[in-house]
């Protein structure tokens, strides 16, 4: 383009040297380092005679990459805490090289000094552009495409697991919240590898064993266990944990612990079981789990081969509406707002797509308890709505084997007590619609306490008649 | 010489007299296909075609992704109700009752009608807490108070525009200038619809007249028009003239219609206008909508436990009836349902307009019917498959309407952009939840803060769309409703 704006300036465009430039002294470096080591060598002595002027090069070549840089830092946009961290490093280089160029003849008497500052020079520039190479690439450009084993070794911490909760009101207090907490703050010390002061805190049974000292633990008072209360210690403490020296845990942390054990810390409650102050709240909140927007609970994880377009083509000529559920997905919704007629008959012409089948809304047609049989052949179904259907619901219990049914709208029809409590099997089952309908509260009672997690709307929804209903108000005339 | 001189000239001039207008134009377009390349190879690098329409376009299409909502009804108090009187709480506000405004909250504002400075104005109602949520409504809306625990309220809404008309306009289609598709629209034309014999979109509006920007609001803007809204009236006739004149039988009607409509596909076959299939689609829609929509806008079959529930009065223009309505085309599959109550502006001008009169009549009309309208969608199973969305244009001041620094007859709020309450149920919204706070007196957001682009961004979302990716290729770039901001709402998100 040659319009483009023109916002350069000789600053700006010479600090884009810089990354060409700082290979320069790396080199020049590297190289000098490989001379002054190969000279050793009697066969090679006179390798030494080029060593002063690469390092005053190298020297040069560092101070003009330094400059560069400089400029290149001016432009902005790099972290700043790696920023002065190679900032100062690169001075140093640049200051070594030069002081190495200068004490030259002294250095060049004793060898072993020499290969000394020659191989803290490489670790120098080592460290130098492994900053620089952070600035540019990013922090994690390396620890990215470490091996696994490689990684261990360079103690790399582990990728944090996702949490097997989905939301924070599901997680497990113990499991999910507080182990985890002890396993990065305390069990490096209290395992039964180190055992200090006798305690090991790899589990709640070892936990409340306590340690040498006695337990920790004091179910409900947290301010009278050593395990919180030597937390809050000052840093100076010498009973303070995790010692100075060691992270300490983070004001989060701390909370959680407070409130696990302030509730009688138990094993294996959830969080929403039992009460949460402000404060807590917070800390929860900040915990949740980040939504993955685009899957829903009723869409398969896994993927499917796409339909046959033939038994698409088939169905939409009942007038039904065949349509993925998402332009990402083969999983299909059937509606039939335009299918009054559809019917027993008909419901045959489903089964092709038994294995995308998920969505099906049928209300308002002709099919009957006749159509269950088949209804219970599409297993993939994770929503079913029956509404305004002539079902009647004897043969219901075909339906157990929709396993994945999560929605079943089976309101405005005629079924029974005893067809809705044949779906007891349907353990996935979350939400039941039985409005005007002849299924009774008991029969809703024996299927709630049967399927956990299961809602039940038996509507019937009325409003009551208030007062300011029909109250119309007006300034009063005087 | 002369002789053929004379024979060339005449050849010329012959072969002249047959390259006329059009072939002059045709060697320029392959003179200029040089350049036309270029343009085409340069621009290799961007995805964005022209949307080629093709066959029915209301014909139901996948979203994105799999959403939550497959229909939307949005509810809006044309007028700006008063959040103070509703849902925003403010008990420092009372406090502060009849005093002089400070005149930090007037330094660099602009009002539609206060001027100088006005006094504050207390909450004009009654709050308690509701539901588990312990959502605080007011006593305006006793009926509402039972759906505490099922909405997600918005209490931080924000807009930029202090005029109705600009107002609804931002509000419906994502613009304070005229010209750009209404939500609606947007969402017909993504989904198209389940039901092809009724509209994807349809408009309904109550309290006596349309929002003051116009059918604008549901317009389809440089969508093609297919996707405008519907408006449909709610006393005599739904849609006027669906009835066949005297002696017209629907046999006939058909095959009229088939005609015109063979003439519009050749139409279409030669110049490939998108126009010509939104009227194509039309006469066909036309033709089924006179069947199934006298019957959907009917609401004399529905039992009489549901008109109590709702308190319709058949026959009437209410927002009650709309809201019946509104429950009745979501079930038959209609995609955006739009209702309008026009009667909010409360100024205090005079007595409808008075926040302790007026108001108060608002809303009672309408607090029965959207807690009815709530229950219905409930206990058939529907709202977890519709987005209902309640809320006006803007809010309303915390201060008392001066008008021309006169003191009103009537107590009334002027309009307020920088705050104000919205609310959201059904189809995959938190239940019982709020998002947003306002300063102890109600004046500015201080958490939370909700651009009217981030609820268009969040309806889309819950439909299954990225709204970032849901456009339509006009004037050399692609638009969308959100256009070049609009952030998706997640902590209302369940």
């Amino acid at each position: 383009m040659i319009l483009l704006q023109n916002n350069g300036s000789w600053i700006s465009f010479s600090g884009r040297m810089h990354p060409v430039l700082v290979h320069l002294p790396i080199g020049i470096l590297v190289a000098a380092i490989l001379l002054i080591l190969l000279s050793q060598r009697p066969r090679w002595q006179r390798f030494q005679t080029a060593v002063p002027l690469l390092l005053l090069l190298a020297c040069l070549s560092a101070v003009t990459s330094c400059i560069t840089g400089y400029f290149l830092s001016k432009d902005g946009g790099y972290a700043e805490n790696l920023l002065d961290t190679h900032f100062y490093l690169g001075i140093s280089v640049a200051v070594s090289s030069g002081l190495f160029w200068i004490c030259w003849r002294l250095l060049r008497r004793k060898p072993w000094l020499l290969i000394l500052s020659g191989i803290s020079m490489l670790l120098l520039i080592t460290i130098t552009g492994h900053y620089g190479g952070s600035l540019t690439h990013g922090d994690n450009y390396l620890s990215a495409a470490m091996p696994a084993a490689l990684s261990r070794f360079a103690s790399q911490p582990a990728k944090a697991a996702a949490p097997d909760y989905k939301d924070i009101s599901d997680a497990r207090i113990y499991e999910d919240l507080i182990q985890p907490v002890l396993n990065t703050r305390c069990v490096s010390c209290h395992s039964q590898q180190k055992l200090k002061g006798g305690l090991q805190l790899e589990s709640l049974a070892l936990m409340r064993k306590g340690g040498e000292n006695g337990p920790v633990l004091k179910d409900s008072l947290p301010e009278e266990s050593e395990i919180y209360k030597r937390i809050l210690l000052q840093e100076e403490d010498e009973h303070r944990m995790p010692p100075k020296g060691k992270p300490s845990l983070s004001p989060a942390e701390t909370e959680l612990l407070h409130w696990w054990i302030a509730n009688g810390a138990p094993a294996d409650k959830k969080v929403k079981d039992i009460p949460k102050n402000v404060r807590v709240q917070a800390v929860l909140a900040a915990m949740q789990p980040a939504k993955t927007l685009d899957q829903l609970e009723t869409v398969p994880a896994s993927e499917v081969a796409a339909a046959s377009e033939s038994a698409i083509a088939a169905l939409t000529a009942k007038g039904l509406k065949v349509l993925p559920v998402g332009a990402n997905s083969h999983y299909l919704s059937v509606s039939a707002f335009t299918a009054g007629a559809f019917g027993d008959k008909d419901i045959q012409l489903l089964l092709p797509l038994k294995a995308q089948l998920i969505w099906l809304d049928l209300s308002g047609t002709q099919i009957s308890d006749q159509s269950l049989e088949t209804l219970g052949q599409l297993q993939q179904l994770t929503r079913l709505t029956l509404r305004g259907t002539p079902v009647k619901g004897d043969k219901l219990q075909q339906l157990s084997h929709c396993k994945q049914l999560m929605y079943l709208n089976l309101s405005e029809t005629a079924v029974t007590d005893a067809a809705v409590v044949s779906l007891k099997q349907n353990k996935k089952l979350q939400q039941l619609y039985v409005n005007k309908t002849k299924v009774s509260a008991a029969s809703v009672q024996q299927l709630a306490t049967a399927i956990t997690g299961l809602k039940i709307d038996t509507g019937g929804y009325r409003l009551p008649v208030l007062a300011s209903d029909t109250i119309a108000y007006h300034k009063q005339m005087n | 010489m002369s002789r053929y001189k004379k024979l060339i000239d005449e050849a010329n001039k012959e072969h002249l007299r047959y390259t006329t207008r059009r072939h002059f134009l045709m060697d320029c377009v392959t003179g200029l296909g040089a350049f036309a390349l270029g343009s085409f190879l340069t621009s290799c690098g961007s995805s964005s075609k022209p949307q080629a329409l093709t066959g029915d376009p209301m014909a139901p299409k996948a979203p994105h992704f799999p959403g939550k909502a497959k229909s939307v009804i949005y509810l809006h108090m044309a007028g700006a109700p008063s959040q103070l009187e509703l849902f925003d709480y403010k008990p420092a506000l009372a406090q502060l009752h009849n005093q002089l405004c400070p005149p930090s909250l007037l330094e660099g504002k602009k009002f539609a009608f206060i001027r100088g400075v006005p006094k504050m104005l207390g909450p004009q109602a009654v709050f308690k807490q509701h539901g588990n949520s312990g959502a605080w409504i007011s006593d305006h809306l006793p009926h509402f108070t039972s759906m505490a625990d099922d909405v997600a309220f918005l209490k931080a809404v924000q807009t930029d525009q202090f005029n109705h008309g600009p107002a609804q306009l931002l509000m419906q289609t994502g613009s304070a200038r005229l010209g750009r598709p209404s939500t609606g629209s947007w969402v017909t034309y993504g989904l198209g619809t389940e039901n092809s014999n009724l509209p994807g979109f349809v408009v309904l509006t109550s309290g006596g007249k349309t929002p003051d920007a116009g059918k604008s609001v549901w317009g389809s803007g440089f969508l093609p028009s297919v996707y405008q809204g519907v408006q449909c009236r709610t006393k005599g006739d739904p849609v006027l003239f669906l009835t066949d004149p005297d002696g017209m039988d629907r046999d006939l009607r058909k095959a009229s219609i088939d005609a015109i409509n063979q003439i519009n596909e050749e139409e279409y076959t030669a110049y490939g206008d998108p126009e010509t299939l939104a009227r194509i689609s039309q006469y066909e829609l036309a033709y089924k909508m006179q069947i199934a929509v006298p019957e959907v806008m009917n609401i004399n079959n529905e039992p009489d436990y549901i008109h109590e529930m709702y308190g319709t009065q058949p026959g009437k223009e209410s927002f009650a009836n709309n809201c019946l309505l509104a429950r009745k085309l979501v079930e038959k599959g209609v995609r955006f349902v739009q209702l309008y109550d026009w009667g909010w502006d409360s100024h205090g001008t005079d007595e409808n307009l008075a926040i302790d009169y007026g108001f108060r009549n608002k809303c009672r009309e309408i607090d029965r019917p959207i807690t009815a309208l709530l229950q219905d969608l409930k206990q058939r199973g529907l709202l977890d498959e519709t987005l209902v969305v309640w809320g006006g244009e803007f809010g309303r001041t915390p201060m008392q309407e001066n008008r021309d620094g006169k003191d009103m007859p009537f107590l009334g709020r002027d309009h307020h952009v920088e705050a104000f309450t919205m609310w959201m149920a059904g189809a995959g919204i938190k239940k019982g939840c709020s998002y947003g706070e306002t300063d102890e007196i109600g004046y500015s957001a201080i958490k939370g803060k909700v651009a009217i682009n981030d609820i268009h961004a969040t309806i889309l979302q819950q439909l299954g769309f990225d709204h970032e990716k849901l456009t339509y290729q006009f004037q050399g770039r692609p638009f969308r409703l959100t256009d070049t901001s609009g952030k998706v709402i997640t902590p209302i998100l369940s």
